[in-house]
């Protein structure tokens, strides 16, 4: 097989036509890493988008609460109908309710030398909704403190606009979750129950003071003064906050959410665009390159018309020229995809150095649909390569 | 007793070839005129036949070969090679069948010219698992005294070697036919003895049969049968 290759190598040239055969790797090579980028880029999104574990996952999550008019007041709580209604939605994965306290507290320090003091409300959430996972978060009545956790938030505006005003110190969330203090709970004769409470999280997620729910449900019974209220707000876990029917529908109820998470559909439309463009561009390129290298083998063939003629004449079997041929084009191809991948590696590996420092986690390494995209187009090329290579031994047999 | 039933067996393997009522179409009607031995007749070719056949100038001699080699289809009647009629073969079988069981020395040589003359017999010899060793070539070029122009381009070497490489270059694979188209045509008398000594030697190695055709009677060969076109 060697021995014939070598012979096979001197007879057919695939010298012909290089400046043909460079566009073509050239073309190939930009389209590849073009397509591969689309891929990944929006693997990326995705991974952002609906990743679980991921900081930056607030955009799966909407707290969504009526929105307060002239009309409503007082009467801003969503009823079971309504929930179900959300509930159905196709843009819906989950919903959650807050529940809120219906007792009043404060919270105090029980410290003398850093003294606050504030009345308080408590809002809790089912713990599939939180973005804070901590072996603390949980109570009994047999607990000797109550796990809170506080919006993220809040600690930014203490540290960069109270502390600086007022001279207190500056406070690291580590600090915040060592500092113990004191939470009262007035019963309807305002007599009042202390415990011991610490901060154990911070969530980006859910601006509001969330306690386990277990212990809400302990203190609404035995503190509560109202009945068994329906809910303000709800949580909605959902596929894609940049969908336009969640938009329409919350507009159409007159619900409201967080504006800043709008934010991330206009994201999603940035990356559409880029995808698409990139996307495109890159099939456009890819098919041109095709074409390119389909003509270069054509043109090599008909170049080498005689020898393989003569070939075929001495028992030589098409497919053995078919074979020779394709080891000679094909490894060019492999190679310019290998590349193309090795380079939305390093773009990746990059990406993600970069985001990490802005808080933002991507993968370091790329996805699985980008591995086999560059799969198939290297299966779709190999086939292209070989119909060409069949159909052109055959119109010269 | 035991050397003639394995002598027997050794021929039901081989493969025959058959004409049935061949006849080339642009020859049609000036052949149909000639008395032929081969043209529109029922013929069989088994092994190891070595059958001349003498062929005038214009009755289609290299038609003949080349029919038989399945180079060219157009003609009325069926070739067989064994129980295969050649036109119904594809590509690939016919590729196998070139490789395993006919080979031919064709009158226009046909070597290719950018290849050494050992090259050219080199690629015939690997096109298939190799029927000899790799050396059998120079010993071989040896003998029909060509083994100096070995590592010239064939399109350098005079007819008269471009022959004998192109013989030497059908022995280097198996076969069970060999098929010649005026074999020694550019050779002078002592050159054409050695070639046919070579050949035969190829040939009873291998049981195979022959069919040769020239313009004239010949002695090169002990042939079985001589037929004219």
């Amino acid at each position: 097989m060697k021995g014939l290759n070598i012979l096979l190598r001197k007879l057919i040239k695939t010298g012909a036509g290089r400046v043909r055969f460079i566009m073509a790797v050239i073309g190939l090579s930009i389209a590849m890493v073009l397509i591969l980028s689309a891929v990944q880029l929006q693997s990326n999104y995705n991974e952002l988008l609906r990743g679980s574990g991921n900081r930056d996952s607030i955009a799966n999550f909407l707290v969504i609460n009526k929105i307060l008019t002239d009309q409503n007041l007082k009467n801003t709580t969503l009823s079971d109908a309504e929930i179900n209604d959300i509930k159905g939605q196709s843009f819906t994965d989950a919903v959650g309710v807050l529940h809120s306290s219906r007792f009043k507290a404060s919270i105090q320090s029980s410290s003398t030398q850093f003294p606050f003091y504030t009345d308080i409300a408590f809002e809790s959430v089912p713990d599939s909704f939180l973005d804070v996972s901590t072996k603390e978060w949980y109570w009994d009545e047999s607990s000797n403190f109550v796990p809170i956790i506080v919006p993220g938030m809040f600690l930014d505006i203490y540290n960069f606009q109270f502390s600086l005003s007022q001279g207190l110190p500056q406070l690291t969330r580590e600090v915040v979750k060592m500092i113990f203090f004191q939470v009262n709970i007035y019963d309807e004769n305002g007599m009042s129950h202390s415990m011991r409470g610490r901060v154990v999280g911070f969530s980006d997620r859910i601006s509001s003071l969330l306690v386990p729910q277990s212990f809400m449900d302990w203190a609404n019974q035995q503190y509560g003064t109202a009945g068994n209220k329906a809910p303000s707000r709800i949580i909605i876990r959902t596929k894609d906050s940049g969908d336009p029917g969640l938009a329409a529908y919350l507009k159409e109820k007159n619900l409201s959410t967080d504006q800043d998470k709008t934010r991330f559909s206009r994201y999603r439309q940035v990356v559409d665009l880029v995808v698409n463009i990139s996307g495109a561009t890159g099939l456009l390129m890819l098919l041109f390159a095709i074409l390119i290298f389909t003509l270069f083998i054509q043109l090599t063939i008909s170049s080498c018309k005689d020898e393989i003629k003569l070939l075929l004449t001495l028992g030589a079997s098409p497919k053995q020229i078919a074979r020779f041929l394709m080891r000679q084009f094909f490894p060019s191809n492999l190679i310019i995809i290998t590349a193309s991948l090795a380079i939305v590696c390093i773009l990746q590996y990059l990406a993600h150095a970069v985001l990490q420092r802005q808080e933002v986690h991507i993968s370091a390494l790329i996805s699985y649909p980008t591995l086999l995209t560059a799969a198939l187009v290297l299966f779709f090329i190999w086939m292209v390569n070989l119909i060409n290579i069949r159909k052109y031994i055959k119109i010269n047999h | 007793m035991a050397g003639l039933f394995l002598w027997f067996n050794n021929q039901s393997k081989h493969m025959t070839i058959s004409l049935h009522e061949v006849v080339p179409v642009p020859l049609k009607e000036k052949l149909l005129k000639q008395v032929s031995d081969i043209w529109n007749r029922e013929i069989v070719f088994t092994t190891p036949e070595w059958i001349k056949i003498k062929a005038p100038s214009g009755t289609g001699k290299t038609t003949f070969i080349h029919s038989l080699y399945k180079l060219r289809t157009d003609y009325t009647g069926s070739i067989q090679w064994g129980e295969r009629n050649i036109a119904s073969l594809n590509a690939e079988e016919l590729a196998v069948l070139r490789q395993q069981k006919i080979s031919v020395v064709f009158q226009d040589l046909r070597l290719f010219p950018n290849l050494t003359a050992f090259e050219n017999i080199e690629l015939n010899r690997v096109l298939q698992t190799p029927y000899c060793e790799k050396e059998q070539i120079t010993v071989m070029a040896q003998m029909l005294g060509v083994d100096h122009i070995m590592h010239q381009p064939a399109s350098l070497c005079s007819y008269g070697e471009q022959q004998r490489v192109s013989i030497i270059r059908a022995l280097v694979q198996p076969f069970e036919w060999l098929i010649m188209d005026e074999p020694f045509s550019h050779l002078d008398k002592v050159n054409a003895g050695k070639a046919a000594a070579l050949i035969t030697a190829a040939c009873k190695e291998r049981n195979a049969g022959i069919i040769i055709t020239d313009l004239h009677d010949d002695d090169h060969f002990d042939y079985t049968r001589k037929l004219v076109l």
